[in-house]
């Protein structure tokens, strides 16, 4: 087993410490579940909320609410944040730039940008495509901003793709701003939607988005183990007989998907993916065959929460949940560049 | 400058020969043409938009025939003061981008790049939402509040053991940007919605509501604040060639640092209030006048002004004729004229400079 070889010392350490934390993890990710969907403009107990869960009843109430306002909601919290920390951790360990997330390197303004443009074009919302699109402008995004560091002074390094990804960003927005000018009428419904929220979509979009991101999700588990050793530089990776360039292709498209996914669900959440695979690396070092499922696993509680505190700071009004995650997310962003930037 | 031959400079000799001036004959000549083409771009600016009108008859409005038609109100009321702002703005703002450029050493620094410009836009927001009743002569003053802390938050935080840095600084600029950001939109939808709307129109850096007061507001501060830059560019000049050379040549390093980050500030911060956050403008401005002319700072620092003006100028222009009747605010066609921009800069960023 080369990974085996190669992995940290102390990974005994991490091997133990990652099964026992495992049940303790998904206890609390169950716990917020069922608070996010207990939590809102009408509080539902706990225990209904469980009993809604198992046992539905159509005639009551409550247990409707549950089912159909506020369960399609914790789903798609638990799948988007799943999903962008694991797209964050990837990053990072392939560009091996501690600052690399979705939002950062501009792939998700690429995948708002597609969206926005084919529904105001075309004035058409929604349904199976809407994955394919954010995805297509996810994937043109980060080709580009990754030609555009490349070609700077030095190469890509985490400047240059930063700063890229940022110029990116900044493009993209004033066109959808432009976008949303030329045509209000079509673009009012997308309004909060462009925040990042986990409000407007619907129960039918989720059996869209599903199976990019369990595809995705799983890539990501196959594709941990090399990735770990990718993170010790290209030369020790092609040493040890991993193809570079074929694992780096494999990882761009699970990121593009979960990106395009998580967009297609939530719109551009800023930060997610760089929060939760730095709190995972405090407790797991940098093995990703721990990395990975964990962000999964904690960015799906994380968002969970997140989302819980978005409805409950201004109830019964409530903050888009990008606005919340970005408040948490940008002091972490500073705290790294000031720690890891010479 | 040792490469330039004796003929790039006219010598002006006056009052016998006791004052001589040598002028580099490239950035006069620079600096003419920019003034007629700002002069050109005023005259289009004047003519073009929902209501056109022939060079002729803006020049009679101007002369002040017809007073009381619509065209003069047209003229005077809208066009001319917004013109007028725009180019006031546009000047302010490639000023602080130089200013900050040359402190930072930093070619890709500019006001809303690194949180400055949102700085004063989070100031503003709070005031229209949660104090609405205040005056608006406040405004420049909470966005130079605003923007002063961001600055100096910045500039402490990328500073530690090793001494400043460049990297750090735009880097933590960046994130700085996002969680001010956050905390607008925040409180946009908290507010109450016709003031969140206002706030949002301004937060897009749109010159549609400009007026003469506003005119008069900028103008007065920009002849407090120009001439301070320029006094401050000869110890520019010593800075460019590094901090222990700038002390070397008897500049207090540390107090121009400050006087000029001041000045910086102040400059993007009353440019915001008016007009909102304007990106990109004072990124491109030093480098344009740069290419443009090899001059001294204090040169350097006038053509800059002017480019400026002249860019956001044209910005408006466009903003307003591309799509008649809908409005494109100028801080959006900046954006878009700026990003290609700041990448073929980092393209051609020195590595041992800026990185």
């Amino acid at each position: 087993m080369t990974a085996a070889a190669v992995a940290p010392t102390g990974s005994r350490q991490h091997l133990w410490l990652g099964l026992s934390a495992l049940p303790l993890c998904v206890l609390a990710v169950t716990v917020l579940f069922g608070w996010h969907v207990a939590v809102g403009a009408r509080s539902v107990p706990l225990g209904t909320v469980f009993q809604a869960l198992l046992h539905f009843d159509p005639s009551q109430f409550d247990h409707i609410i549950v089912r159909q306002l506020r369960l399609p909601r914790a789903v798609i919290a638990v799948l988007v944040g799943a999903s962008l920390a694991v797209a964050g951790a990837l990053l990072q360990g392939v560009t091996r730039n501690p600052l690399a997330e979705p939002h950062i390197l501009g792939l998700m303004a690429g995948a708002s940008f597609a969206v926005v443009m084919v529904i105001g074009v075309f004035n058409w919302l929604g349904g199976f495509w809407l994955p394919w699109v954010a995805a297509a402008g996810a994937l043109m995004a980060a080709l580009v901003v990754w030609l555009i560091a490349q070609w700077a002074p030095g190469g890509a390094t985490p400047l240059t793709l930063t700063l890229a990804g940022a110029a990116m960003t900044a493009f993209l927005t004033a066109l959808i701003s432009v976008a949303h000018l030329l045509n209000q009428d079509s673009f009012e419904q997308l309004r909060v939607w462009l925040v990042g929220s986990l409000a407007g979509s619907g129960r039918e979009l989720v059996w869209v988005a599903l199976p990019w991101l369990g595809f995705a999700l799983a890539l990501a588990m196959l594709l941990a183990n090399k990735v770990t050793i990718l993170a010790m530089g290209d030369e020790v990776a092609l040493g040890l007989g991993v193809r570079t360039g074929w694992l780096k292709i494999q990882a761009l498209v699970c990121v593009v998907a979960l990106t395009a996914g998580s967009v297609a669900l939530a719109g551009p959440l800023a930060f997610v993916g760089l929060v939760i695979p730095h709190a995972v690396r405090l407790f797991f070092g940098s093995d990703y065959r721990w990395i990975v499922p964990y962000s999964a696993l904690i960015g799906a509680g994380y968002l969970l929460g997140v989302d819980i505190i978005a409805r409950l700071i201004l109830r019964p009004q409530e903050i888009a949940t990008g606005i919340v995650t970005a408040l948490v997310g940008a002091p972490l962003f500073i705290h790294l560049v000031r720690q890891r930037a010479r | 400058m040792a490469k330039t031959s004796p003929t790039a400079y006219w010598t002006v000799r006056l009052a016998n020969e006791r004052l001589a001036l040598r002028l580099p004959r490239q950035p006069v000549l620079a600096s003419v043409g920019l003034l007629l083409a700002l002069l050109a771009l005023l005259a289009l600016s004047l003519m073009l938009g929902s209501y056109s009108m022939s060079p002729a008859e803006v020049w009679q409005v101007l002369k002040g025939l017809h007073a009381e038609s619509d065209r003069a109100i047209v003229v005077w009321e809208f066009r001319f003061p917004r013109t007028l702002v725009a180019a006031l703005v546009g000047a302010m703002l490639a000023m602080s981008g130089a200013a900050l450029q040359n402190v930072t050493r930093n070619g890709l620094a500019d006001p809303a790049l690194v949180g400055i410009s949102q700085g004063a836009g989070l100031a503003v927001v709070t005031l229209t939402i949660v104090w609405p009743q205040l005056p608006g002569a406040w405004y420049p003053w909470a966005a130079f509040c605003g923007s002063l802390i961001v600055a100096a938050l910045i500039q402490g935080l990328s500073w530690n053991r090793q001494g400043g840095s460049s990297i750090r600084f735009i880097l933590m600029g960046i994130g700085m940007a996002a969680f001010i950001t956050a905390i607008t939109s925040a409180l946009l939808t908290y507010g109450d919605v016709q003031r969140a709307l206002s706030a949002l129109a301004w937060l897009s850096g749109s010159l549609h509501t400009a007026g003469w007061p506003d005119v008069q507001m900028l103008a007065v501060w920009l002849v407090v604040l120009m001439p301070l830059a320029l006094g401050l560019s000869r110890a520019m000049a010593a800075l460019q060639m590094g901090e222990d050379t700038a002390v070397g040549l008897g500049v207090s390093a540390r107090r121009v640092r400050y006087a000029l980050i001041s000045v910086a500030v102040a400059l993007a911060a009353i440019a915001t209030a008016v007009v909102g956050p304007l990106g990109f403008v004072g990124l491109i401005a030093p480098h344009a006048a740069r290419r443009l002319a090899r001059s001294g700072v204090g040169l350097h620092l006038l053509l800059t002004a002017t480019l400026g003006a002249f860019l956001v100028m044209l910005a408006d222009l466009l903003g307003r004729v591309l799509f008649a009747p809908i409005q494109i605010p100028a801080g959006l066609v900046t954006a878009i004229i700026g990003v290609p921009f700041f990448v073929v800069l980092l393209h051609r960023a020195q590595a041992k400079t800026t990185f």
